[in-house]
């Protein structure tokens, strides 16, 4: 494993941590039962080496007491008088001593302070280097009382250099014409610290051994529980995903199976809900194209009727002639109704597929206005194109979006009073944009949410130039949706509206940012996160703060109609 | 002389309506509302153009128009009250040189029935023209490759013709609406893609790997092996 591996290992771990439960509860209980059995670990071992500690000290006792008190009892019955003697009895006793005690580590000396005594033997010593564990403390202990035993944990220097944990015992004689005498036995340990040792590895590995097989059945154990809950989640992610038919085994007499049961009663109930409704729905979607099918015919023959009569009104009475002229316009829309009509109902039978073709969104702006600058002529209203960018073919259904620019412009002429049109087009690296922007009236915040819904109209009494069917903006909608795309309002009374669209470079690719600002201050960005990958209006926030007072009052712009301009 | 159309729809008002309205411009309607009877009906009135709704009780419009197409180049334009992609294209893959979606203008109609019936616009000044093996005879409306004849549907032929006019000019699908059918604004490009893959089925070798009309990706067609 490389190093970028393991750097990465951490945050592996954090991610399996928290998105598997069996992983999460294994390491959980591994956790817990491991610091149970450490806690009980550290203290049995602690106990163990304080036992084996005490029993040894209590034989170090024993023994130095009773081999102190044999030499005492030599020493007493001796009567060594002359130096030579006394050291000979000396050397005897402590030999004794030595043989008697379980150790060979022994050393005696006169205690210091007695004043001198002609011929009094100096003392031996077989601690070697190791004199200086005797501490001070111990020897002012000793020569402090008499015959008392003391002892002493200490660290003795074994042959190898390294330590061993020891125990002084010290203690006092009484040499007969010589004085008091400080007898020094260390036992050594070692034995005991190996016994402590091979205790604590014991354990050491007890507990391991029974850390990982806790882990182990843990393991198993969750595997019965997460497998059906696994099998559960699995089941309604798929019906979710619209695989309604699948359903989750019913084996077994426990609570999963009661979870299973009911999950598939619902799944019963959900089904059956969804295919009622998908046929309502059907149905519903089949009338509306059927209807507009068949009204198409009729309207065909009326529509000729009409003409003919139409071209021939000169030769008519002036009422007559009127007539034939009303008779043409409202024919005329009503073909345009019939026909967005349509185009909706396939949006909602979705049976729209996109015909996709290398476009240059800058040409089309340009056709777009080209085609309405008779109308935009006849308003007044001067359009301006500014592109500083979008100059490349981007895979588009032109007529598609052609009919989505003709019907913004056609509505900023149509609301813009007379004032300047922007249209603006720019890319980025993920989208390209176009933006009406007109200076006209302007609508609510209220206004702005609905001006996508079917034939909504902010105020039906507001005259109406090139006539909507009012459901152009909500096919625009569908159109960018369908590419991918974005469209979204931005409109304050009195200070006009922008329209955007935005598209993505690549079909199928996600859109990071619209290349173009929403609002003029073009601080709605921010907002753009809200958006969940559909379309939906959205008003900009400072706008809308601004304006929120407004909106419900009585003189708040509400002239903005969703009127729309008809697709070719 | 008038030119004679076949007008073949079920709905018998919509027929006469537009019999009134050829007869007001000057041609002389023939009618048929059954789809079993149509192609009996084309051979017993030998039209100059046929107008074929899609909808017929007794045989599919489709297989109508690809009867017609089988045995004669005459113009088809095809009269549909669904505009959705699917009928369009299997209209026009099935032979039809033009469509129109009801309920339409009778403007037009007519607009459309003159250019599907005007001579083939050539200019008079060539006679002769060679794209690639082919050879086009402006004036015989012929093409042949060597000595054997590719037969072409009038529209097949114009379309061929003008693109042939200027070799290595690449015509974008509006311009070849324009010149080949008429239209003077923005109208639906599938009838030039349609086209052009019905063309190249006859005239190329390879149609998959075409040699005489080949593809400008993202701009339109032109004429000749691309450089």
């Amino acid at each position: 494993m490389d190093w970028r591996a393991a750097r990465r290992l951490p945050s592996r771990l954090v991610h399996v941590w928290r998105t598997s439960l069996r992983f999460r509860t294994v390491l959980i209980t591994v956790a817990l039962t491991g610091i149970a059995i450490l806690v009980t670990g550290v203290v049995v071992s602690f106990s163990i080496s304080n036992d084996l500690y005490q029993s040894r000290l209590d034989q170090a006792f024993g023994d130095s007491a009773r081999a102190t008190t044999d030499a005492q009892k030599k020493l007493d019955a001796a009567d060594a008088t002359d130096p030579a003697a006394v050291q000979s009895l000396f050397q005897q006793v402590l030999g004794d001593v030595k043989n008697s005690t379980s150790t060979n580590l022994i050393q005696s000396s006169r205690v210091p302070g007695q004043g001198a005594a002609a011929g009094a033997p100096t003392g031996i010593t077989t601690f070697g280097s190791a004199q200086s564990v005797i501490s001070g403390e111990l020897k002012a202990k000793v020569r402090s009382s008499d015959h008392a035993i003391y002892a002493q944990s200490v660290a003795l220097p074994a042959p190898d250099g390294s330590t061993d944990p020891g125990i002084v015992v010290g203690t006092e004689l009484v040499l007969p014409n010589a004085g008091r005498y400080e007898l020094y036995l260390g036992y050594r340990l070692h034995d005991s610290e190996q016994t402590l040792l091979f205790v604590q590895r014991t354990l050491l590995l007890a507990g391991l051994a029974l850390v990982l097989l806790i882990g182990a059945i843990t393991w198993v154990v969750v595997r019965f529980v997460v497998v059906p809950i696994r099998l559960a989640a699995e089941t309604s992610q798929r019906l979710a995903a619209g695989e309604l038919e699948v359903r989750m085994p019913e084996k077994g007499e426990d609570v999963f199976t009661t979870l299973a049961r009911s999950f598939n009663g619902m799944a019963d109930a959900l089904q059956r809900q969804i295919t009622q409704l998908a046929t309502l729905s059907q149905l519903q979607q089949r009338f509306v194209s059927d209807v507009s099918h068949e009204l198409r015919t009729p309207l065909t023959t009326i529509r000729l009727a009409g003409d003919v009569i139409y071209d021939q009104r000169a030769s008519f009475p002036p009422a007559t002639g009127r007539t034939a002229e009303l008779l043409h316009t409202q024919i005329e829309r009503f073909d345009l109704l019939l026909s967005d009509l349509l185009e909706i109902s396939r949006y909602d039978a979705g049976s729209v597929a996109l015909e996709l073709e290398p476009t240059n969104l800058v040409r089309l702006a340009e056709d777009a206005i080209d085609s309405l600058q008779a109308l935009a002529d006849q308003n007044g209203s001067e359009v301006r194109l500014v592109a500083p960018g979008g100059y490349f073919q981007v895979e588009m259904d032109p007529r598609r979006i052609r009919r989505v620019v003709r019907n913004l412009l056609g509505n900023a002429i149509e609301h813009g009073e007379g004032k300047p049109i922007i249209v603006t087009v720019d890319s980025n690296e993920t989208a390209v944009a176009l933006s009406v922007r007109d200076n006209g009236l302007g609508m609510t915040q209220q206004d702005t949410r609905r001006v996508f819904d079917r034939f909504w109209r902010a105020d039906p009494s507001r005259r109406r130039s090139i006539g909507g069917t009012g459901l152009g903006l909500a096919i625009a909608l569908e159109d960018a949706t369908l590419h991918g795309g974005w469209l979204d309002v931005w409109s304050s009374p009195g200070e006009g509206s922008c329209f955007r669209l935005t598209l993505p470079r690549e079909p199928d690719g996600s859109i990071g940012s619209s290349p173009l600002p929403l609002s003029p201050s073009g601080s709605d960005r921010e907002n753009e996160t809200d958006r969940v990958g559909g379309s939906y209006p959205e008003h900009a926030a400072e706008s809308g703060a601004q304006n929120a007072d407004e909106s419900g009052s009585v003189n708040a712009a509400r002239t903005h109609p969703g009127s729309e301009v008809q697709p070719w | 002389m008038s030119a004679r159309i076949l007008v073949v729809d079920d709905d018998t008002a919509l027929a006469e309506m537009i019999g009134i309205v050829l007869r007001t411009e000057g041609f002389e309607p023939h009618f048929c509302a059954d789809g079993a009877v149509a192609f009996e009906a084309f051979r017993a009135a030998r039209p100059d153009l046929v107008l074929l709704d899609l909808m017929l009780p007794g045989l599919d419009g489709i297989e109508v128009c690809g009867r017609i197409r089988a045995e004669s180049g005459v113009p088809i334009i095809m009269l549909t009250a669904k505009s959705d992609t699917a009928d369009v294209v299997k209209g026009l893959e099935s032979g039809a040189d033009d469509y129109m979606v009801k309920p339409f203008n009778p403007k037009e109609l007519v607009a459309r029935i003159r250019t599907r019936l005007r001579p083939t616009s050539s200019n008079g000044s060539v006679e002769r023209l060679q794209v690639g093996d082919l050879t086009v005879d402006v004036a015989a409306h012929e093409v042949r490759r060597g000595e054997k004849r590719i037969n072409l549907t009038p529209l097949e032929f114009e379309l061929l013709l003008a693109l042939a006019s200027k070799p290595q000019q690449v015509f974008t699908r509006e311009m070849l609406l324009e010149q080949v059918w008429g239209y003077h604004y923005k109208a639906d490009t599938r009838l030039v893609n349609v086209h052009v893959q019905r063309l190249r089925a006859k005239v190329e070798d390879d149609p998959d790997n075409p040699r005489i009309v080949t593809t400008v990706r993202g701009v339109g067609y032109r004429a000749g092996v691309s450089a």
